[in-house]
């Protein structure tokens, strides 16, 4: 095995059941008391193609991304084959689906996957429990705990996958297969394995979320799918109106009117949003919007992971109002921030930006996630005893209490420029009066991320190495592989930019590592905080970085 | 312009002899009304889109959001859709609400969102200084139209019919009475209620001569879908009142909400931390 992981990887058509063949993998893996990473990567079809999925797991550690070179690679197709045959690890092995794929077996065996297959009803979406199979046997399983794992992951059907299964253990055992990698149990017990993006939808929903608005657009769509299917359980409202600009204005009404509202979508949408962040901006109406981002310009790569969004982010909205922009470095953080961040919009009553990458939306991981810790939004409100409302009233830290109707108090949101009291005005005193307003609500910000955790330090000495994002879990991976000490700094809060905690670590001739062509995280970097000779790392191919390849990367530029 | 208990004391800019004066005193009437038929003031809120009819929302002294071109009747759903307890009336003007939001009213009729979507249709921009609208007639002579629109006009109250409307109406500002009564009858109606209120506007389109020559005042009554539907495309007269009301479908927010109000009926912390670790336990 590679060093202290343990990767297993399927590959075929989509439809041939690789994703649940990896999702099942996962389970097995936890159950051992593994950590795990799994990744699938999919192109933006619904049948035929390219579909693999990379399962990374480990005893001792916390694993924090896949690897391309693999112990068990199944290729269910000849693509697979081709495609990762290459990819096998030292003393790992690679079993084809002998009906599908014509090669030479070289170090790996065949298995007539399809022919037993097409004894049972639908032989396609069966390919993926004979890769489970396989797996079982590799690592040392006997039919009796197989029986089990497909009692608890593939109910349907169940007799015929069940027959199917292990027709193919014994045809691994057969073929040598069976035990060949003993795999270490990790302590704690099995935790739960769940995707980045349903951390998001789990840390909005804990942290008080009352209705969640998206239109479909990938890679944020899972977070609508799965708020959609567990909205009440959650107590939480889910609505898919007809366009991105409806999303956005929707959530904005529904949030004057005191509900905790958030909308998600990826850059496309965004677009179509930027209106409306603005009138949040003006209007001062709490919204958190959830942006994932994949490789652009314009349609660009569906499926595929990016961060080419960062400064379309941080600069969203026309004119001047505090904004918030914040982004999570693993699934973990992803709950937990996105419970943070909508409190911070209702404290602040501004737009807010959770920004992610379709890699940690789609990634699943093994999570520990203490709930107790989930923030509860606390915003300023409005008491009667405070007189005549005035929705917009001039506060030191520019921060006007709220309250929401029914009420005798005259309520006034307003996209003009307006008076305290919400009227429209252009008198040149009231503008500049509500422009200090507004902004001083950053210095508001700013105080209270001071007493907040906003910057993640990995290592304590070593060169620095700056990313943010899932990114970092990446770069994280690659010292461990690597071997390498370094001091590995992740700015969670973008905007405002920590620069106070920023500027502690020693910046010049700094690594940067980040998934964008334009090195818009360096240039974000060396204006904020003054950096030169920064030592970029860039990769830009939708794909994440491969921690042995980026472990290479970050030696020679050391 | 008259103090009372329903203008505020922003400074009133349209101009002299703009059909919104008859639109806002028909308005205020409707609120008087609504109050005696038991509903509060406080229990209306209020959004307007951008242009001349969106000053309303400075002049009426009732809650609101003033929204942006176009999305008012967005606004208006979000906030019925947050406190379902409250009558959202959402000023558009025909620009706004035929022009640059047209989906987000289609999509209203389409649910039957529980918004009453007034339009005060001038046929012109003018806050833009005249330009033609989706609803302007062909051979318009507008500002960006010189020569004359060279499009035919859209015909919106045929095409909410045809999405699934459930209250469509007409009103002219001219006879502030029967519109004032047309207002109060699609607020209180439960589900999507549109007024289109023809409106001369004196700067860039006085359409008074003609208005008064063709609009007729309907005579109460139920009318089938096709009566209604030929109602809304006659052209030799302009019928003002309710054209149709049905009560048969389901609001939206009912459909999707229940009874359940999100923010008033908010499930508490602990109860969605529980939610939140039995879902993980099982992941």
């Amino acid at each position: 095995m590679a060093g202290d992981t343990f990767t297993f990887m399927v590959g075929g058509k989509a439809g041939e059941g690789v994703k649940s063949a990896a999702l099942v993998a996962s389970a097995m893996f936890s159950a051992m008391g593994r950590s795990v990473f799994q990744n699938d990567d999919y192109m933006s079809l619904i049948k035929g193609g390219h579909n693999f999925s990379v399962v990374t797991s480990a005893a001792k550690r916390k694993v924090l991304s896949p690897h391309m070179g693999a112990d068990l690679i199944v290729s269910l197709d000849q693509r697979s084959h081709d495609m990762h045959g290459a990819q096998v690890a030292d003393g790992g092995i690679e079993v084809l689906n002998s009906d599908a794929v014509k090669a030479n077996v070289g170090n790996g065996v065949g298995i007539p996957m399809t022919t037993e297959a097409k004894r049972y009803p639908r032989p396609d979406l069966r390919l993926g429990v004979g890769g489970v199979a396989i797996l079982a046997s590799a690592i040392g399983m006997d039919l009796q705990d197989l029986m089990a794992v497909l009692e608890r992951e593939f109910p349907k059907d169940l007799e015929n996958n069940k027959a199917y299964a292990s027709t193919i253990l014994a045809l691994a055992k057969g073929a040598g297969i069976a035990g060949r990698f003993i795999l270490e149990k990790g302590g704690g017990g099995r935790r739960p394995i769940i995707t980045g993006n349903e951390a998001i939808a789990l840390g909005m929903a804990a942290g008080g979320l009352d209705i969640y608005l998206a239109y479909p657009m990938t890679p944020a769509s899972s977070i609508l799918h799965f708020l959609a299917s567990n909205d009440r359980e959650l107590g939480i409202t889910v609505f898919h109106p007809e366009n991105e600009i409806a999303v956005a204005n929707i959530a904005i009404g529904a949030a004057a009117t005191g509900a905790r509202s958030a909308v998600g979508t990826s850059a496309g949408g965004f677009a179509l949003m930027e209106e409306a962040l603005s009138l949040a901006g003006m209007t001062e109406t709490p919204l958190l919007c959830i942006l994932s981002m994949r490789p652009g310009p314009s349609t660009g790569v569906p499926t595929y992971s990016a961060q080419g969004d960062l400064m379309f982010a941080l600069h969203q909205g026309h004119g001047d109002y505090p904004r918030l922009v914040a982004s999570p470095g693993t699934v973990e953080e992803a709950y937990h921030l996105a419970a943070e961040m909508l409190d911070m919009v209702w404290r602040f009553q501004t737009p807010g930006i959770l920004l992610t990458e379709k890699h940690l939306s789609e990634a699943s991981m093994t999570v520990d996630i203490d709930t107790g810790k989930t923030a509860w939004p606390d915003p300023v409100m409005h008491s009667s005893e405070t007189g005549v409302y005035k929705r917009y009233l001039d506060t030191k830290d520019g921060i006007s209490p709220l309250l929401f109707p029914p009420s005798k108090e005259l309520i006034k949101w307003n996209s003009y420029e307006h008076d305290e009291k919400g009227i429209t005005s252009e008198k040149p005193g009231v503008i500049s009066q509500m422009q200090e307003k507004r902004m001083r609500k950053e210095g508001a910000i700013i105080d209270r991320m001071k007493g907040m955790r906003t910057v993640n330090v990995f290592g304590r000495t070593g060169p620095v190495i700056f990313t943010y994002g899932s990114t970092t879990m990446s770069v994280l991976e690659a010292l461990a592989v690597g071997g390498i000490e370094a001091k590995v700094v992740q700015p969670i809060y973008l905007r405002p930019l920590p620069v106070w905690e920023l500027q502690k670590h020693e910046a010049r001739g700094a690594i940067v590592v980040e998934q964008s062509a334009g090195g818009q995280f360096a240039t974000l970097l060396s204006d904020k905080l003054g950096i030169k000779d920064i030592k970029p790392i860039r990769r830009y191919d939708g794909r994440p970085f491969e921690p042995t390849e980026l472990a290479k990367a970050i030696k020679e530029a050391l | 312009m008259p103090s009372d208990e329903l203008t505020t004391y922003a400074e009133n800019t349209w101009c002299p002899g703009c059909g919104n004066f008859g639109i806002f005193n028909a308005v205020k009437g409707a609120i008087r009304e609504l109050g005696r038929k038991g509903i509060g003031a406080d229990r209306l809120f209020m959004t307007a889109g951008i242009g001349c009819h969106g000053k309303m929302f400075d002049y009426l002294n009732i809650s609101g959001f003033y929204s942006l071109h176009g999305r008012s009747m967005a606004t208006a759903q979000g906030i019925k859709l947050a406190d379902p307890e409250l009558k959202v009336i959402c000023f558009c003007g025909d620009g706004d609400a035929y022009g640059e939001g047209f989906e987000h009213i289609i999509f209203a009729a389409k649910r039957n969102a529980d918004i009453t979507v007034i339009v005060h249709n001038n046929g012109v921009y003018g806050l833009t200084t005249g330009q033609f609208t989706p609803v302007s007639n062909k051979g318009f002579k507008g500002r960006s139209t010189p020569r004359g629109s060279i499009e035919d006009p859209l015909n919106p109250l045929a095409i909410l019919m045809e999405c699934g409307a459930t209250f469509v109406a007409r009103g002219f500002s001219g006879k502030i009475e029967n519109l004032r009564d047309t207002l109060v009858a699609a607020v209180l109606h439960e589900g999507f209620s549109i007024v289109d209120v023809l409106q001369p506007c004196v700067s860039f389109n006085d359409t008074y001569k003609l208005y008064n020559a063709e609009v007729e005042v309907l005579a109460p009554g139920d009318r089938s879908y096709d009566e209604a539907m030929a109602m809304c495309k006659r052209k030799d007269r302009l019928p003002v009142g309710t054209i149709y009301h049905i009560t048969e479908r389901e609001p939206f927010h009912r459909a999707l909400l229940g009874d359940r109000r999100p923010v008033k009926d908010r499930l508490g912390r602990d109860e969605r931390l529980a939610s939140v670790s039995n879902i993980l336990k099982n992941r």
